[in-house]
């Protein structure tokens, strides 16, 4: 499924792409079917067990498609952190300049 | 008065010395740091978070409403619940933003995001509020464990308030949030196991789920199994419209930060994660194990329903839950569920109290009061703040008789007139400080109008809850709308230094082309 990039460089996984906005719809989609799946499944309803396995499907595909990113933009991220904490404890002690 | 046997006492005795015990345990790292009393240190795996996440958001009060909301709506009450639902999106969107912000709250964002004056008025703003907030957050959830009390063993009200709020500050007080962490891990796993067998105990104590499903059938009242089992587009007390509203609020609610009073809690698990990846992760996975608890609760509710149906007060049936527990679990079980309750009631109270304090300690004493302070005496400051934090509360809490009425309300101040200037804030460059500023004030003065004031005068007939929101929503827009696009933008330098920072979403494009223009962004090409 080459629609779906999962070898990132740092710079491309900056920004903000095809595969956040998947994401992005899949996500709340899951939270429904894993909340009224399991609400219906405990009433042995059948739709409930369809809507539940639906949603755990969902949550595969979905960490599937943003995992990889995830991890390109953590590991990036971590190298410059030590130089924005500094700045973070100059700011909060009004230290050089405040902006 | 619900009967306690020696195993009983036993369950919660030995639960007690667990929650103390972590406060001894991780007394020695909580007192390292700053950042170790209030963060864990900024190193903890997903699912610690996680944990955390869930055990917050499970709180004494939180059976209570939903119990009252689906022994009132039947199942389509847990879309009271899907607020919670804003981290769907704000895992992949704003927590990605704000981890990388690495600002310990809300208020310090502020700083970073805007400048100058307007956003040390913001820091100094939000600092204020989220004390407050935290002592109005401990206060409500803290009377519901006095109601949970009262009702299993005859106490006055103010006892179970004030015994386990004091004695979560013990550890809390000792470790900070590595103990508030770990035991909230703890409490997360009993809380869990105690909602799952409480919950199933219900449902078979009813009949199993089938006779539930039957006998709601022979009432006439299947509806109650039906997640959408609205009364109408606007009429009835359960219409589509504020269905919609709810799912508008919360989903899109994830592109903001702060649209969802639960936002400022998390804001602090988001923090404390080791990476970008982890933080998205706990917040995601929390809210996910917390929706699904919702609905273990709403099926013992239901099997309550079809044995106790037609309960006019809403004091009554929003014990439901509880009374499960206590009324039909066999003896030496009924203390495991107290201890449960204890867990679930604790674990919030823990997490708020730490927050409170780290908004007073970091915002408020480090920033505006004592610049120089060592991390020693940071450490000391954030152990006062918890004891101002927890007296405060229990005054609050004496004041709450209807936690429903107050929580709706609390919702409204925080989340109303604010939740569009919450995303702004978030995706449009050109939303400044005073904007956001004003929006605030703005709502604090229109949902007291709009909620309280105007409908006692006779000026504004009394809303449902899904028209106030609207209404405080365009109200709140005429005025910072305005305020905004009068003012300056905030210094291009800043905004370029966020920005690439932190890498927002939305409509940067000015602030992302200086930024490609300065070479920052390496791989951007600049326009012509």
């Amino acid at each position: 499924m080459s629609w779906i990039c999962r070898d990132w460089t740092p710079a491309d996984a900056d920004e903000w792409t095809r595969e956040d906005w998947i994401t992005i719809v899949i996500s709340p989609l899951v939270y429904v079917l894993l909340m009224v799946g399991t609400g219906l499944s405990l009433f042995l309803i059948p739709a409930g067990y369809i809507t539940l396995a639906a949603g755990v499907v969902l949550t595969g595909l979905m960490h599937w498609i943003i995992d990889p990113k995830l991890k390109v933009i953590s590991g990036e991220y971590e190298k410059k952190q030590r130089d924005y904490l500094e700045q973070l404890e100059k700011q909060a002690r009004w230290e050089g300049n405040n902006g | 008065m619900v009967p306690f046997g020696f195993l009983d006492w036993l369950w919660v005795v030995l639960y007690l010395l667990i929650m103390v015990g972590a406060g001894v345990l991780f007394y020695r790292l909580g007192k390292r740091s700053e950042a170790d009393f209030f963060l864990a240190g900024r190193g903890l795996p997903w699912w610690l978070p996680a944990a955390s996440v869930y055990a917050t958001h499970t709180a004494t009060d939180t059976p209570m409403w939903m119990s009252g909301v689906v022994y009132k709506h039947g199942l389509a009450g847990i879309w009271y619940s899907f607020f919670a639902a804003w981290c769907a999106i704000s895992a992949f969107v704003t927590t990605r933003i704000f981890r990388r912000s690495l600002a310990y709250t809300q208020a310090e964002w502020n700083t970073i995001r805007f400048h100058g004056l307007g956003a040390e008025l913001l820091r100094g703003w939000m600092s204020g509020w989220q004390v407050f907030m935290s002592m109005f957050m401990l206060g409500w959830v803290g009377i519901a464990m006095g109601k949970v009390c009262e009702y299993a063993f005859g106490w006055p009200t103010w006892v179970g308030l004030i015994l386990f709020s004091t004695l979560c500050a013990v550890y809390v007080m000792a470790s900070g949030y590595w103990g508030v962490i770990m035991a909230d891990f703890l409490q997360g796993v009993i809380a869990f196991a105690v909602i799952l067998i409480v919950s199933l105990w219900g449902v078979f104590a009813a009949g199993g789920p089938t006779a539930i499903v039957n006998r709601l059938a022979a009432m006439g009242e299947s509806w109650r199994l039906d997640p959408f089992a609205f009364t109408g587009w606007f009429s009835g007390d359960f219409p589509i419209a504020w269905f919609l509203t709810m799912l508008f609020i919360a989903v899109l609610g994830g592109f903001g930060m702060g649209t969802n009073i639960d936002w400022y809690v998390e804001a602090q698990r988001i923090q404390s994660s080791r990476t970008v990846r982890d933080a998205s992760y706990s917040i995601w996975w929390g809210t996910a194990l917390v929706l699904t608890r919702n609905s273990l609760w709403a099926a013992a509710i239901l099997g309550f329903y079809v044995m106790f149906p037609n309960i006019p007060e809403a004091k009554e049936y929003e014990m439901a839950w509880f009374r499960v527990g206590f009324d039909y679990l066999p003896v030496g079980m009924v203390g495991f569920f107290f201890a449960g309750l204890i867990a679930i009631h604790i674990s919030t109270i823990a997490s708020v109290l730490n927050l409170g304090a780290m908004y007073f300690t970091r915002d408020l004493y480090l920033h505006y009061w004592n610049r120089a302070a060592s991390e020693e005496k940071l450490v000391t400051i954030g152990r006062v703040a918890t004891v101002i934090l927890l007296i405060g509360s229990f005054f609050y809490g004496l004041m709450m008789e209807e936690i429903t009425s107050w929580l709706i309300f609390a919702l409204w101040i925080m989340a109303a007139g604010v939740w569009l200037p919450n995303i702004l804030q978030v995706v449009w460059w050109r939303f400044n400080a005073w904007g956001y500023l004003v929006s605030w004030i703005a709502n604090l003065g229109l949902s007291w109008l709009v909620v309280w004031v105007l409908p006692y005068f006779g000026v504004l007939p009394e809303l449902p809850d899904y028209q106030q929101f609207w209404l405080l929503m365009v109200l709140g827009a005429l005025i910072y709308l305005p305020v905004t696009l009068a003012t300056r933008a905030e210094p291009m330098d800043h905004l370029v230094h966020y920005y690439v920072m932190s890498r927002p979403i939305g409509w940067w494009g000015p602030v992302r082309r200086e930024a490609a223009r300065r070479g920052l962004l390496a791989h951007v090409k600049v326009e012509a």
